[in-house]
């Protein structure tokens, strides 16, 4: 027996031996893990990793929080979520189509290169012409860009564009370095990117963390932390493990489920911030749907308690709403927000008046698991509806054959989905009611929203287009192509010595989070 | 011996070719990467444009032959959501998922082999009962419900281990149970009956007249015949840990292939889904084949036709 | 010494399979099952299980599809708050846990058994192909087998539910067509020695059919080999649908199995225990009767351990 356990353990040291020798490379990250109570050090865990290095081929909030600290735009949201000149000096709108942008003297890159006019041509032109870019879409409506000279740029855009500034304060407007890209081509950059802001790249271990240190020259504010570690934890109570216990600073994503324990901690708190996401259920209007019907629509609206959703699943964290625009993103529609309608009676009068007094079966298809809480919601609504007579047929969906049925438009009567605006403007949003989007979708057609929409999009007087923009939510949410059900929240779990304010879009600006 | 080896790697060339087959009809099938790149209010006429802009508009038959055609140049495509060739992708995570692997079988084996030990020795006693109901008990927990109970208990409770993450040998510990603990009720069961087994053959039961110590006895002959069924069942046990590895490189946020496997058929990536079903196909085969010389090395009894 | 003890009971079994020889097998098969302290356990846990699944629908206190928003993750009955109408407590939607438990059985069990079947019958079938036609066609199944064996079943599973959705039949469909290959080698290599026993070269000889000979023959061979490996493919199955649900592949709402249960559970268990314990329980507890089950039976069937039993006697 004594031999036995002798061979054991001449076994187990051998491999542990053999194991430490395989962590070696990376123990030295793993006592910057501790960092978490070291005042310079910023540790923040998100729920997913970043896909790449490439600022112009993300299209992740997840990515644009690192991409946003380590490059610079033309302008930037600020923390009041307002639109603040970046790397731009000054600039001005030369007619309808053309503006002129001047930079800011002495910016550089992190290798040291100054950032001129080029870089910004090279960016925005990578962006504006590469299909493959996940940011192309946004871009455009860009149609020329111009180098006047080193710091002064002009762009042209087709046709009047009065989203020209949102688009050059978001990701993918990034400002990459030309000479540096072009020498060693994307492979190379994504392993070692090169901005202008206040952070530069250190390293990033796919699915572990991001790490990012000050850079030194930053042309505005010095960059206040030593050390900032973004890591990735997918499992929402490890994450929040992390959080209780020193290991991360800030945690986003925190489920309600976790939110007791959480407040229950001392040393945390839970955080509760807006989103532009809208959850939603897409009601298909085409000829021959039950849901064609717009008594059958209001019927369905009317039965569904979004307040009681919002209470009793979400614990309070999201905004009944009756338009894809919440507050904060322009073209909203304060009539519209934190508003509802429910009345049970009338619902089943409806239906009745629509012909199915003797109830109705419906599909809904839900996607599980993409949203906080989205299956949940998803049988609960199912359950309401039960009760004025409409038999819900629910098909709960994960994350990819969701969106096949959302995209292939093989949806039937319903579909619930969350929608963001990574715009800030409801030009974004509100395309859904346009005649060519809504094809095959919900198949909804009004004229006067199509001219609304068409006349706002070219429309330059931003008083008259912000009335516009409200117009068409009154119809929509008069004729439901849409049924709305509440704006989503964003729950982060907070360290106690960190002062930490929530934005709009979710996104970090390391040097707005300051120690207490 | 040398027959058996060159037959044995000439079985591999029609199994790769198999497994690339039936990967590429499964991921072909598995439809359209597109929809998940865009935001969800893409228009058709974008997704259009990025579908034909990554060539998944060509027919099947093309897109087979170009995957084959890279591949002879060890070439698996570009991974859609990293934008990088997908083989490096997947071989960089290969330490962190080894060095989980090597320590949850140190765990199973440090665990599994006095226990199944001393429960064959004392066969049907309440401790054998105790120790065979552990075991089924370690069978039975999926591996994602006994990761969060360790770091609710000695994480978050006591703080002794870290939560997540890769790095010291102490991140290493909790998952390590975690996923060896599966692995160590198998090969508890599996040492017991072996034991058992050999307890009760002839020579045994000779020595055991002789008088030779009881000690002496069960380790000398029992406990390494008994390795013989251990051995190959760490071979079979590789696929084992693979798809342990999946839950719990999840649950620990552990850097390693799992959570690459997971999130590349989540997202759909087909170029990582083939690469890294490729890799780990070829490490089965490697070990397996490893352990089957080790066998025969272990028990010459068999030969080698 | 217990080992004595031990073989002496086991002789007394043989003794008794040999005495009770006219008794029905029922009676005998009852018998012999009393013999055993596990066996016994986990004969009793299989059956309460499957009667349970059978009766799901009388024994469920409640619809386990049913909301109620006014008792939501109420606690089991007997800690504060906790109320008898709910024994086992509620969700995050008010829905009664023991009702879903119950429920869940069915899928449970229904995923567990019918994939084992399937994979059965693809494996003997492809086992007496490959086993009695040998050459090529051997070699080409076996290198089918090969690899099948060398791509982890989970990872097969996850690509082809990327394919196809996961429902029931999908699920039972998958992990049956991913767990045929035990059975084939098993069967090929019980056909592989029976085809040159004198008896079957006889029955050839005189012109009976291939597919006959292998079913008369070869059957009865591999009934036992088959029983064991199944009993424990149908605990793995179960704890396998509890990994595909923590991967959001498993069983979807409104259908519920355990191991969406305790998927769903998982993110209560530091506040709302219960949620994940309970059914984690009910795939323990079911998971240990069909092994102690599937131990006993092994005992009893294979001939080879009866042997060494019996060796092991004085």
């Amino acid at each position: 027996m004594k031999i036995c356990y002798k061979l054991l353990l001449v076994v187990s040291i051998v491999t542990f031996l053999f194991v430490t020798g395989c962590s070696n490379q990376s123990s030295g990250e793993g006592n910057q893990n501790q960092g978490g109570e070291d005042s310079s050090t910023l540790v923040i865990a998100q729920s997913a990793d970043l896909t790449t290095m490439d600022p112009q081929n993300s299209l992740s909030t997840n990515g644009e929080r690192v991409f946003r600290n380590m490059f610079s735009r033309l302008f930037y949201w600020d923390q009041n979520m307002e639109i603040q000149p970046d790397a731009v000096a000054e600039y001005e709108q030369i007619d309808d189509v053309t503006w002129k942008f001047t930079l800011k003297e002495g910016i550089t890159f992190h290798n040291g290169d100054p950032l001129t006019a080029e870089d910004v041509k090279f960016s925005l032109e990578r962006v504006m012409n590469d299909q493959t870019l996940k940011e192309f879409p946004y871009f455009k409506q860009l149609k020329e860009v111009n180098v006047l000279d080193d710091l002064n740029v002009e762009i042209i855009t087709d046709g009047p564009m009065p989203t020209l500034l949102k688009v050059l304060a978001k990701s993918g407007s990034d400002i990459l370095p030309k000479d540096y890209f072009e020498e060693v081509g994307l492979e190379e950059f994504q392993k070692n990117p090169i901005g202008s802001g206040p952070y530069k790249y250190v390293e990033w271990v796919h699915d572990d963390r991001v790490v990012l240190e000050p850079y030194k020259d930053y042309f505005g504010d010095a960059p206040k932390w030593e050390n900032v570690e973004v890591r990735s934890i997918t499992e929402s109570s490890t994450r929040v493990g992390e959080l209780l216990t020193g290991g991360v600073d800030i945690a986003t994503d925190i489920p309600p489920n976790e939110w007791e324990r959480v407040d229950g901690d001392e040393s945390v708190e839970l955080v509760t911030g807006d989103t532009t996401r809208v959850m939603l259920l897409v009601m298909r209007t085409t000829e021959g749907a039950v849901t064609s019907d717009p008594k059958v629509r209001k019927a369905i609206d009317l039965a569904i308690d979004q307040q009681a959703i919002v209470d009793s699943l979400l614990k309070g964290t999201g905004v009944p709403v009756r338009s894809r625009v919440p507050e904060g993103v322009f073209g909203s529609n304060p009539d519209l927000y934190d508003s509802y309608v429910y009345d049970v009676e009338k619902a089943k009068d409806l239906l009745a008046e629509a012909g199915y007094e003797d109830g109705v079966e419906i599909k809904l298809t839900a996607p599980k698991g993409r949203y906080p809480l989205d299956g949940e919601v998803a049988q609960l609504i199912a359950s309401m509806l039960g009760k004025v007579g409409i038999t819900v047929n629910l098909e709960l969906l994960e994350s990819s054959a969701f969106l096949d049925v959302y995209n292939s438009n093989s949806n039937k009567e319903m579909i619930m989905i969350g929608l963001a605006d990574g715009l800030f403007d409801a030009s974004y949003s509100l395309v859904h009611y346009t005649k060519d989007r809504a094809k095959g979708q919900t198949d909804y057609y009004n004229k006067e929203v199509e001219q609304l929409y068409n006349d706002a999009g070219r429309n330059l007087d931003e008083e008259e287009r912000l009335e516009q923009y409200k117009r068409i939510q009154e119809i929509v949410a008069e004729e439901r192509p849409h049924i709305f059900l509440y704006q989503q929240g964003m729950n982060y779990g907070v360290s106690e010595d960190i002062n930490f304010k929530p934005r709009l879009d979710a996104v970090f600006l390391f040097d707005d989070i300051t120690t207490k | 011996m040398r027959k058996y080896l060159i037959r044995r790697l000439l079985q591999i060339i029609p199994v790769i070719f198999i497994i690339t087959f039936v990967v590429f009809v499964l991921v072909y099938m598995a439809g359209d990467p597109v929809a998940l790149m865009l935001p969800e209010d893409a228009s058709e006429a974008d997704r259009e444009a990025l579908r034909a802009a990554l060539g998944l508009n060509d027919p099947f038959i093309v897109q087979y032959f170009r995957f084959l055609l890279d591949l002879g140049q060890g070439n698996f495509g570009t991974s859609f959501r990293y934008n990088q060739d997908a083989l490096p992708l997947v071989l960089e995570r290969l330490p962190a998922t080894f060095e989980l692997a090597v320590a949850s079988m140190v765990v199973a084996i440090m665990m599994s082999i006095p226990l199944g030990i001393y429960s064959a020795r004392k066969r049907n006693s309440f401790v054998d009962l105790f120790i065979t109901g552990g075991s089924v008990l370690g069978k039975a927990m999926p591996n994602f419900w006994l990761g969060i109970i360790l770091i609710l208990l000695f994480a978050v409770n006591i703080q002794f281990f870290p939560v997540s993450g890769r790095g010291s040998l102490l991140h290493l510990v909790l998952p390590a149970i975690t996923l060896g603990t599966g692995v160590a009720a198998e090969m508890t069961r599996l040492i017991r009956s072996s034991m058992l087994e050999i307890l009760g053959q002839d020579y045994m039961r000779t020595a055991k007249s002789k008088g030779v110590n009881n000690g002496r006895l069960i380790y000398k002959h029992a406990f390494r015949n008994s390795l013989i069924p251990v051995v190959t069942i760490m071979g079979l046990q590789v696929s084992q840990l693979v798809s342990g590895a999946l839950i719990t490189e999840s649950v620990f946020a552990w850097p390693g292939l799992g959570q690459l496997l997971v999130q590349a058929v989540n997202g759909r990536d087909m170029a990582v889904v083939q690469a890294s079903v490729f890799v780990i196909a070829i490490l089965v085969i490697v070990i397996n084949l490893l352990t089957d010389i080790v066998y025969r090395l272990l028990d010459p009894r068999i030969n080698y036709s | 010494m217990q080992a004595n003890a031990e073989s002496k009971s086991e002789l007394n079994i043989n003794d008794k399979i040999a005495k009770s020889k006219n008794q029905s097998t029922t009676i005998r098969g009852l018998k012999l099952l009393l013999q055993s302290k596990t066996g016994t356990i986990g004969f009793i846990i299989v059956i309460c299980v499957v009667l349970v699944a059978i009766f799901a629908g009388v024994l469920a206190p409640h619809d386990p599809a049913l909301n109620n928003l006014t008792a939501t993750l109420k606690p089991p009955a007997w800690l504060d708050g906790g109320s008898w109408n709910y024994v086992l407590g509620t969700d995050n939607l008010g829905r009664d846990v023991l009702s879903r438990i119950i429920v869940g059985t069915r899928v449970s069990l229904l995923v567990g058994v019918f994939s084992v079947v399937l994979a059965g019958l693809i494996g003997l079938i492809i086992g007496i192909v490959a086993g009695y036609y040998g050459g090529i066609v051997d070699n080409i199944l076996m290198r089918l087998v090969d690899s099948f064996l060398a791509i982890p079943s989970i990872l097969f599973i996850l690509v082809v539910l990327a394919v196809f959705e996961p429902s029931l039949l999908v699920l039972i469909i998958v992990i049956g067509l991913t767990n045929w290959v035990t059975y084939a080698r098993i069967v090929r290599g019980e056909v592989l020695s029976i085809k040159e026993r004198e008896y079957v070269k006889a029955s050839k000889s005189i012109g009976t059919k291939s597919s006959e000979i292998m079913l008369v023959h070869v059957l009865p061979n591999i009934v036992s080999s088959f029983i064991v490996i199944s009993a424990l493919s149908v605990a793995t199955t179960i704890i396998l649908e509890a990994s595909l649900s923590f991967l959001g592949l498993g069983i979807q709402p409104p259908d519920v199995s355990w191991g969406a249960m305790l998927t769903d559970g998982r993110n209560y268990l530091a506040t709302n225990w219960w949620l994940a314990t309970f059914p984690g329980l009910a795939i323990t507890i079911t998971v240990l009767g069909i092994i102690f089950l599937g131990d006993w039976l092994r005992d009893v069937l294979d001939p080879k351990t009866q042997v060494n039993q019996k060796g092991g006697a004085k």
